[in-house]
Order: structure tokens, then C-alpha cells, then sequence
């Protein structure tokens, strides 16, 4: 394979996988989550390297996620006390949780090379120089196998839970009614973003984690009102974007993250202003329609 | 819905029309050998040594500061074609090392900058409490950049055997070139009293030719242009130049000047006067406009720079 081909095929692996439980993010009104486990991840690696010595020890993923899991219950802990909104708590937690991660950093490992640059690399340009080796044999870039893993944990979900996903995510209250265990569903799907966002971290960097997660779901959110079509558009605009985004980086020999969220960011907007249901577009059209109407209303009564 | 299906289906090719341009041809190399290599003081010693027998592809152009460089698609693609990487080593650069060693588990031959010097001759940053910090700056010392040479000369000739005796003259001649260099240093370090040679600088990329040629060199930053300069360090630095009257202190081509201006001011508040006496090269090679894009004239240019401001400043 080429190295354009694999950084494609990497990028479209982990747009689609964050784009999957990007979707119910969007639905829930918690995007910013994403951004803030990018951060607090970083608490993670330094406890768990606090314990293992060793930069290149798994348990930093683990200590990562974990930490990850618990921005986001800490986050709804606080949302639930109905005393602040969901943004407040997140700009509570993720400052907090990042901070005593620079300080831990600052005071026991000044002499080290330690912040999420050195742990979860994360340049999508490196990810194919970063191989699995089976007896000898080249399996391929080793993000392209964490991803694909990931992704699959990612569709099985859904797609097991797809009617529970579905009720709590619409109507939590009525889920619970129902005695579904709503929190249960909630917190696995949240243990998958962390998770999500922690592999993609490692292979793509921290700037496309949110871009992917965000982008591509608010378009299917804006395009369509049922969730299974919301889905396949979110996953279509994801590879759209990710390949888009590497040909035109290859294009203009420019950075591939940097240009791969410049492409996301540029089809949402697109999508905002046209598209045919709620776009900025319509909405206009439809408010001048509205008052047409109101001034031959007026000019009739008149 | 026809307009969604539209939308997607231009989407969609804008997405193919992509895909026909990819897998641009590999160069044609001509049996060249292809080496990549990271800072530009390494390109040009690849590009000495190796001659008309090496392709070389330098990921950190001219101006650009190694602690903040980005690779674009078109260094990726280098990467991945190259047979020999040379890299500086120390942790210069950072994140890429980890990439170097994983070219080097498939048949590339990386080479560290640092592994032809002696681990006891690497310098470390001097600050209290610190002391595990290296001084990847190692370029600025000519005895040590000339173990460099040999030793690329020594590991290109062993994969190229065919031209190893090219490489070993390029080498040699380049050698003496070095040290034609280092005799060009001493004459004008000597112009300068031995009370006054002080180089006051943004960050510590001077250790090494401070070490070499007899100087004292105090870095307002520490090792990495990423932390900036507190006030503390300022004020500090300000006392300790108005103390020892130094009247004259550096910039560099690759780090914001400011905190030399801050510098600046705060000896002024003092009533001394200290002049910024110039720019010099630390971390890249200057352009071919200025006529300082090779290692030699990169640090005759420096050389110069020092000298002429302590001496006119006195």
C-alpha cells in the first residue's frame, strides 16, 4: 500500500468511529465533552506513569480512558445537580483535572519529556511509520488495527443497543419509566467516546478527535429527523471529509490533521447554511415566505 | 430529499476527483543514495559528504526552529522513501525520534548526530536541580561537529561500499574546511578581552561553542525556546549584566526577540546601556540570499556577529 492509501484508510477509520458515537453526543447536547476528555486524558497517563516509569506502557492508554470516564461522570454528577448546565460543569472539570495534571508534571517530572505530545503522539502524517509486526510480517500501521477495533466496539454497540440508545437518548425519563437502566447505556457510551478518544488520540492528534466527533454528526443532525438516517449520513460525511481532507493536504503539502478539519469544518458550514430542512438558508426563505403572507393578510383586512 | 442526494452526490465527487491525482510517482533517484535528514546543519554535512551520490530531503528548512517544526505531506513521503535517516538525537526532536527508531526496524539506516560524539563530551543544562537535561546544541562546537562528519562518512561508506572512497575524501576535505574554521574562531575570539567575552542570548544554544572557544554564555530562556522567559529571569539577568558590564547581547533568526527587548529595557531602567548587537543563527541555517546557508558560513557569520558587537560596544 501506498502512503497516501494508509493515511486515507486510517483517517476514514477513525472519522467513522468517532463520527458513530458522535452522533448521539450531538443528539444529547454534550459535544464539548469530547474536547474536554482530550485534555483531562492527560491527568491519566501522568498518574499511570507515575506507576509504571515507563512512557511506553500500555496501562497509560488505560490510565488515560479511565481518567476520560471519570471527566464525564464527574460532569454529569455535577449537570444532574441542576444547579449549573452541562457546559458549566465541563468548564468546571476539564480546567481542574488538567491543571493537577500540569502541576503533578511540573513538580515530580520537570526532568522528563512528559505531556500528551510525547504519550499519545498523534500525527495522522506518522501513523504509517508506526507498524505491527507479525513473525516478521508487516501487518500494516498499527493505528489502522486499534482503530478498526475501536470502530467495530463502536457499531456493535449501536447496533445492539440501537432501541435503548434510542429511548434514553429521546426521552430519559420515559426510559426509565420503562425500567431500562438508562444510566448503564449512558455510561457505556461514554466509556466508548473516552475510549474512542484516547485510540484517536494516539493515531490522528488531539485537534481532529473533537472535529471528527462534532462535524460530521451536527450535518446529519441538520439533513435528516430520523436517527438511522442520521447515522448513515453522519458516517458518509465523515469518509467524505477524511478523504477529501487528505487528497487536498497531499495537494497543497500541507499539514493533514490541519487540513482535514479545515475540510469538516467547511462541509458542517455548508451544511448549516443549505441545508434543505433547517438551514440558515431556508429558515430565510421560509421567514420571508411568512411575511408575504402576513402583509397580504394585513393588506386583505385593510 | 433531491437536493440532499445532490449534495452528496457532488460531495462524492469532489471526493473521487481527489483520488485520480493521488500516488504521485516516486522521484527517480538514479541509484542515488536517499537520505533525510532533520535540522539544516545536517543537511548541508550530508550534502558535503555524500556529494553527487545522495539525494537529500532537509525536513527543517532554513529559519525554522526545531521545537516547533510540522511535517508536511511531501516530508511524510521523503520519509517513507528514504534508505538513510540522520537526525540530531538529544531530544531535539522530540516526537520524531520515536518515528527515526521505527524507520530504523525496517531496513533504514538512521543515524544519530549524537552517536558520533563521545557520551561523556555531551553537555548538560546547567541549572540547579535540572542537571538531567541535555544540550542537544551540539552543532556549535567544531571539534564535536567534525566527529559528526567522520562518523557519517564511516556508516554512509558501510552501506554504500561502492562509493566509500567518495565519501571518505568529501569528508576529509570537509574536515579541513572545519578546522580552517576553527582557527578563522579563534583569531577573532581573540580580538575580544577576556573580561568581556559574555554571550547574552534568548535560550542556551551557545553551551557548546561557548565550552570550545572560551567564552560565557548565559541563555535567558533555558535549553527549550518553548518556556518562556519569566520576569524574575529577567530582572535577574538585567542585574547580572549591569554587574558585570556587559554591554552588548544576541538575538537569534530562529526565537521571537522579545524577551532580549525585555531584556533591553529592563538594563535601560537600570542606566546601563545595552545594545542588542544583532541576530544570530541558532537552531537553522540562513538563506542562500544572505549568503549563509552552509555550516561554515552559518558560523562565520555568527562569529562575526559576536565579535564585531563586543568590540564596538566597549
Amino acid at each position: 500500500m501506498s502512503m497516501i492509501t494508509e493515511i486515507t484508510l486510517i483517517a476514514v477509520v477513525v472519522a467513522v468511529a468517532c463520527a458513530l458515537p458522535g452522533v448521539f453526543l450531538v443528539l444529547r447536547g454534550v459535544t464539548m465533552v469530547s474536547d474536554a476528555i482530550t485534555h483531562t486524558v492527560l491527568l491519566g497517563i501522568v498518574l499511570a506513569f507515575f506507576i509504571t516509569q515507563d512512557l511506553n506502557s500500555p496501562l497509560l492508554m488505560i490510565g488515560a480512558t479511565l481518567v476520560g470516564v471519570a471527566t464525564v461522570w464527574l460532569i454529569e454528577t455535577i449537570q444532574r445537580s441542576a444547579l449549573v448546565s452541562t457546559d458549566a460543569a465541563i468548564g468546571i472539570v476539564f480546567p481542574l483535572f488538567f491543571s493537577i495534571a500540569i502541576i503533578l508534571i511540573t513538580l515530580y517530572a520537570g526532568d522528563v519529556h512528559l505531556d500528551e505530545d510525547a504519550v499519545l503522539m498523534g500525527d495522522l502524517a506518522f501513523a504509517p511509520f508506526r507498524r505491527v509486526d507479525v513473525f516478521g510480517l508487516d501487518m500494516g500501521p498499527q493505528s489502522l488495527w486499534v482503530m478498526s477495533v475501536i470502530l467495530v466496539m463502536n457499531a456493535l454497540f449501536i447496533f445492539f443497543f440501537y432501541k435503548e440508545l434510542k429511548i434514553t437518548t429521546f426521552d430519559p425519563a420515559f426510559a426509565a419509566a420503562l425500567g431500562f437502566t438508562p444510566m448503564i447505556i449512558h455510561y457505556a457510551l461514554m466509556t466508548l467516546v473516552s475510549l474512542t478518544a484516547v485510540g484517536a488520540y494516539d493515531s490522528v492528534g488531539s485537534i481532529l478527535i473533537v472535529g471528527f466527533m462534532v462535524g460530521p454528526a451536527l450535518s446529519g443532525y441538520l439533513l435528516t429527523h430520523s436517527l438511522k438516517k442520521m447515522i448513515s449520513i453522519t458516517v458518509l460525511i465523515a469518509v467524505v471529509n477524511s478523504v477529501s481532507g487528505v487528497q487536498l493536504a497531499f495537494f497543497f503539502d500541507t499539514t493533514i490533521a490541519g487540513m482535514i478539519a479545515v475540510v469538516t469544518g467547511f462541509t458542517t458550514l455548508l451544511v448549516l447554511v443549505f441545508s434543505p430542512r433547517k438551514g440558515l438558508y431556508k429558515q430565510q426563505l421560509n421567514q420571508k415566505r411568512a411575511r408575504k403572507l402576513l402583509d397580504k393578510r394585513i393588506k386583505t383586512l385593510t | 430529499m433531491k437536493k440532499r442526494l445532490l449534495f452528496i452526490l457532488v460531495a462524492g465527487l469532489f471526493s473521487l476527483a481527489g483520488c485520480s491525482r493521488s500516488d504521485q510517482p516516486a522521484e527517480d533517484s538514479n541509484g542515488k543514495t536517499e537520505i533525510v535528514t532533520t535540522t539544516s546543519f545536517l543537511t548541508d554535512l550530508a550534502e558535503t559528504i555524500g556529494g553527487e551520490h545522495v539525494a537529500v530531503t532537509g525536513l527543517m528548512g532554513p529559519g525554522v526552529d526545531p521545537h516547533y517544526y510540522q511535517p508536511s505531506t511531501s516530508d511524510i513521503i521523503a520519509m517513507g522513501e528514504a534508505e538513510v535517516v540522520i537526525y540530531n538525537g538529544l531530544s531535539l526532536e522530540a516526537r520524531f525520534t520515536e518515528i527515526f527508531e521505527h524507520l530504523g526496524e525496517r531496513d533504514v539506516l538512521t543515524l544519530k548526530a549524537a552517536d558520533g560524539i563521545a557520551d561523556s563530551s555531551v553537555l548538560h543544562e546547567t541549572e540547579e536541580g535540572d542537571a538531567q537535561a541535555v544540550d542537544p546544541h551540539i552543532w556549535f562546537s567544531v571539534s564535536r561537529w567534525k566527529q559528526v562528519a567522520q562518523y557519517v562518512a564511516e556508516e554512509l561508506s558501510s552501506h554504500d561500499p561502492e562509493h566509500a572512497e567518495h565519501y571518505q575524501e568529501n569528508a576529509e576535505a570537509y574536515i579541513k574546511e572545519l578546522e580552517e574554521l576553527s582557527a578563522y574562531i579563534e583569531e577573532r575570539v581573540a580580538e575580544v578581552p577576556e573580561s568581556s567575552r559574555y554571550l547574552v542570548t534568548a535560550h542556551d544554544a551557545f553551551q557548546y561553542f561557548g565550552e570550545e572557544f572560551n567564552f560565557k554564555v548565559v541563555g535567558l530562556q533555558g535549553l527549550n525556546t518553548k518556556t518562556e522567559a519569566g520576569t524574575g529571569d529577567i530582572s535577574q539577568m538585567a542585574d547580572f549584566i549591569v554587574d558585570r558590564d556587559i554591554r552588548a547581547v544576541f538575538v537569534e533568526s530562529s526565537v521571537s526577540p522579545r524577551s532580549i527587548e525585555a531584556l533591553i529595557e529592563a538594563t535601560a531602567s537600570r542606566e546601563h546601556e545595552l545594545q542588542n548587537a544583532g541576530a544570530l543563527y541558532s537552531d537553522a541555517l540562513g538563506s542562500p540570499e544572505d549568503n549563509t546557508d552552509s555550516y561554515t558560513a552559518m558560523f562565520k557569520a555568527n562569529i562575526d556577529t559576536i565579535v564585531d558587537g563586543l568590540t564596538k560596544a566597549e
